[in-house]
């Protein structure tokens, strides 16, 4: 075991794991934020993504140890109150079936959003083809990604 | 006064944060409840009073005057005296949009406020009616029982408005949540009369609303759960974090179902964290709890770390040379001599012989796996001589019942919360993680979840089963087909569970054919009945594999090759695949039943299979380069057609431009859910007729993440899908899995309209087929 500090949605988080254990189980597991799934445990489905400095990592093969000062953004962490376009986006598209998927697909296009404003449908194919939907909401997702930038563009106009 | 919690009540009084109940300690702890207590202990859980009378009552507790009293008219509902209305959600939510369309039912009758509506997730309690997930009859079963709960209240509800307004009941009328007397136009919120309906006797039942006067079903309703889903709030079993919890991942033997003969835990024992090895001895039957070794440690990647280091010796299996081409073997053999003749009719051989057209084809489906993507998961407490039980159970029911069995209690001291389901397209019927998470935490007396890795959840499945068709079908001069003679043999899902109905019971059309007696029982949109000439015959293969339901079972490689055959039949006739099909129907309402205990109507099937062929152009050209194929399929009591639109390029990569689908599954309740349902069941069903396969070598699964078990992916999913529900009135029954079963004939159809080849195993990347 050994004692590592993170910085997770902004607050600084000790917790003392094993140096091998992946960032994952240090969320879910060590502090308790539960909003970022295990699907795979070999960055296979995308369910774990999560933002390190801003960039989608597939938090499950991410071992604790290598993270040092990195910034780490889960979904809980995303918007306070689910105010986020792309939240906003999902909850008005009706996207999530069982919903498993649905934090790492949303994190990744959080991440695609923040690079690519407004994405081709290609850019949009590409940044989300690693993560993968079992109940088959990617029609609803492709809609939802649209809509999102869309609402994304509306919040810059706003400011 | 004095009063009474019944258990489930306190669990949702005690209800804090993620912690969906508590333990008996904590319980414990709690009691006995004063009023301050009692207020700061439900203000944690739902946020309204609770202060109910149960008939099972744990504890008493001194409480609040009875002017407080929200009015509880079912178990379903309970109304406050601040308006809030509360519906129970009964049966999980594994996607199939259960959470929201089950509470709209209640509250369409109820004429609650449904923006206004809260609600709970219910614990396994027989008040609750029916709480199992399955078979696509969630609605179906729910439809009259949730119904009457709400009208029952709204009959109080207008009573205590007449009463205290000295009018007739049957001059008030009811809206969003408001009793009106609308001479005087004089109105009462829910909350102001609910202390009032509390005192009336609930009739034992109310009239119902016709059809035309729903307001909230059969309109787009969004997923209750999902603004809690995109903030990422806990809802899911693995999710469930409680005081004190290990974490436990069990080792299976690789070839199926075997016991540990010898276990060496010294590596294990060595890692940090772990806090012992616990042996799972299994119980009799293999689809209630196989034997396995866990690891219990402090957390999920210690467990998971440390199980891979158990050094275990299985018992020898009678099945370790099994494979995939050794039951394709077996298949063969059978086939040729298959000993059950479930139907006959006519003279086939005869009739085969003077068709103008025969095509004699073999079709064989693989063993697929649920992989959910929420992987195999569940949280046990067992102290004191009773069981709490949370975890993704698709039928809490029948998993309250194996885990007494895993761990010697009365069924009554297992008590069972379903949580939300991250995905179960069958594997949830089966309840064996529950009682390994039990077995695990009785042996350490204290709470414990189960949990394992992705490939421990493909290799140790329950999975659709591997099946062998041989159909020879013929049509006449005129283009009708004549003969059919079909003969399936699968490794039964009906033999695995021990069951005493024959194994084809499970296996052919959907349906316990072994009570049909007549082919017009048998489901007739599969066994063409105006076909003079069929026989139908069933092999059960012998097998060690685990099998179980899978998402529209055995309906999948049925339709697959049914429909895949008329299209053939179609063509070598030269006729639309539509016409050939609408011929054998018949017009008439001929048929009453079929075996699954739903009413089939050929004249719905008719309209379906119009709708989807005009909708999606069969008949009309396809643009250069492109070919649509059609299927239909009768399942569980709804109707759907589609066609597929598609291009190949040479390395037999398919482009799936457009699937459009119709479906008659009778009144929708929550459309924008059926819509979801019809979209994501098609993409499901694509992904799987291309990719999804489970290979079997030396009696094991030799699948190990989604790397060698493929799902479909973003860029693969259809450019567009296009949902036509059918309006009715009619009750309504399922759609949860009734998209499936088309889409693999209709993609196979369009491809062969395009090239000529034709498809005849799933998965289609067998034959180098992909998806662009």
């Amino acid at each position: 075991m050994a004692n590592f500090e993170l910085l997770v949605n902004g607050e600084r988080r000790a917790v003392d794991v094993a140096p091998d254990t992946p960032l994952l189980w240090v969320l879910r597991d060590a502090i308790g934020l539960v909003g970022t799934k295990f699907g795979c445990g070999q960055a296979l489905c995308g369910a774990c993504t999560v933002h390190v400095d801003g960039r989608a990592r597939r938090s499950c093969t991410l071992p604790v140890s290598q993270l040092g000062t990195a910034a780490v953004t889960t979904i809980e962490g995303l918007s306070r109150d689910g105010s986020h376009p792309v939240q906003r986006a999902w909850v008005e598209i009706d996207v999530p079936q069982c919903g498993w998927c649905q934090a790492g697909q949303i994190m990744s296009t959080a991440a695609l959003l923040a690079e690519r404003p407004d994405p081709t449908d290609a850019e949009i194919g590409t940044a989300l083809n690693g993560n993968l939907c079992r109940c088959g909401t990617y029609t609803r997702i492709r809609r939802a990604v649209q809509r999102a930038a869309e609402l994304t563009r509306a919040d810059g106009r706003a400011r | 006064m004095t009063v009474r919690l019944s258990r489930q009540q306190v669990l949702h009084a005690t209800r804090a944060g993620w912690y969906l109940f508590e333990p008996p300690a904590a319980i414990a702890a709690a009691l006995p409840l004063t009023r301050r207590t009692f207020l700061r202990v439900s203000a944690a859980g739902s946020g309204g009073l609770l202060v109910l009378v149960a008939t099972r009552d744990l504890v008493s507790a001194s409480a609040g005057a009875v002017a407080d009293a929200p009015f509880q008219p079912h178990a379903l509902i309970r109304i406050d005296v601040d308006d809030a209305v509360t519906i129970w959600a009964s049966n999980p939510d594994m996607g199939e949009g259960t959470k929201t369309s089950l509470p709209m039912l209640v509250a369409e009758e109820l004429d609650a406020d449904w923006t206004r509506v809260r609600l709970e997730n219910a614990p396994l309690d027989r008040r609750y009616g029916g709480q199992g997930v399955g078979g696509s009859d969630a609605i179906a079963s729910a439809w009259l029982h949730h119904r009457q709960a709400g009208a029952v209240g709204r009959h109080l509800l207008v009573a205590a408005a007449a009463a205290q307004w000295g009018v007739a009941a049957d001059v008030c009328s009811t809206s969003r949540g408001v009793v009106r007397h609308d001479a005087s136009g004089r109105t009462a919120t829910y909350g102001s009369l609910a202390a009032r309906a509390a005192e009336l006797t609930p009739p034992a039942s109310a009239a119902l609303k016709d059809a035309s006067r729903f307001t909230l079903i059969g309109t787009r309703v969004p997923g209750r759960d999902v603004a809690a889903i995109v903030r990422g709030l806990p809802l899911f079993g693995l999710d469930v974090r409680k005081p004190g919890m290990q974490y436990a991942a069990v080792a299976k033997s690789p070839v199926f179902a075997r016991r540990a003969v010898r276990v060496d835990a010294t590596r294990a024992m060595a890692v940090p964290g772990v806090a012992r090895v616990v042996e799972i001895a299994g119980l009799p039957n293999p689809t209630h709890l196989i034997p396995g070794v866990a690891v219990v440690a402090d957390s999920t990647w210690t467990a998971l770390k440390a199980r891979d280091l158990l050094d275990i010796e299985w018992e020898p299996s009678p099945f370790a040379d099994e494979s995939t081409a050794s039951l394709r073997a077996q298949a063969a053999e059978r086939l040729s001599a298959p000993p059950e003749v479930l139907h006959n009719s006519g003279n086939v051989d005869t009739a085969l012989a003077s068709a103008r057209h025969v095509v004699d084809a073999t079709y064989e489906c693989a063993f697929v796996a649920h992989a959910t993507l929420e992987p195999h998961n569940c949280t046990a407490d067992v102290r004191d001589g009773e069981c709490w039980i949370e975890g993704p159970l698709q039928m809490p029911a029948s998993g309250r019942q194996v885990v007494a069995a895993a761990i010697g209690l009365a069924p009554e001291k297992v008590h069972v919360m379903s949580s939300r389901i991250g995905g179960g397209f069958g594997r949830r019927l089966m309840s064996d993680y529950a009682a390994e998470a039990a077995v695990v935490s009785k042996a350490m007396g204290a709470p414990v979840q189960v949990v394992d890795s992705r490939s421990g959840d493909l290799q140790h499945d329950y999975y659709r089963p591997f099946a062998v068709q041989r159909l020879r079908a013929g049509v006449d001069a005129q283009g009708r087909v004549v003969a059919w003679d079909h003969t399936l043999a699968t490794c039964s899902r009906n033999a695995y569970r021990l069951d005493t109905r024959p194994p084809s019971s499970t296996e052919l059309y959907g349906s316990y054919v072994g009570r049909v007696k007549t082919v017009q029982e048998l489901d007739p949109d599969l066994v063409p009945t105006h076909i003079p000439n069929a026989r139908l015959r069933y092999a059960a293969l012998s097998t060690g594999v685990p099998t179980g339901a899978w998402r529209a079972p055995s309906h999948m490689a049925i339709a697959f090759a049914v429909e895949t055959m008329l299209d053939e039949m179609a063509a070598k006739a030269g006729r639309s695949p539509v016409d050939l099909r609408l011929d054998f129907l018949g017009d008439t309402a001929d048929v009453p039943s079929s075996a699954e205990g739903y009413t089939y109507d050929p004249a719905r099937m008719r309209a379906v299979i119009r709708e989807a062929a005009e909708r999606g152009g069969i008949g009309g050209r396809a643009a250069a380069g492109r070919g649509r194929g059609f299927a239909s399929h009768f399942t569980f009591g709804s109707y759907c057609a589609q066609v597929a639109e598609v291009s190949v390029d040479a390395s037999k990569r398919v482009t799936v431009h457009k699937v459009t689908a119709v479906i008659d599954c009778g009144q929708p309740v929550n459309l924008l859910g059926v819509e979801a349902q019809v979209e994501g069941g098609i993409i499901d069903a694509l992904g799987t007729a291309f990719y999804a396969e489970v290979p079997i070598a030396r009696g094991r699964a030799t699948v190990a993440n989604f790397d060698t078990y493929r799902l479909i992916r973003h860029r693969e999913a259809p450019r567009l899908v296009e949902v036509h529900v059918m309006p009715s009135r009619r009750t309504p029954t399922g759609t949860g899995e009734i998209p499936l079963p088309p889409v693999a004939p209709a993609i196979a159809n369009a491809i062969a309209a395009l090239t000529g080849t034709r498809l005849r195993q799933t998965p289609f990347s067998r034959d180098g087929w992909s998806l662009a």
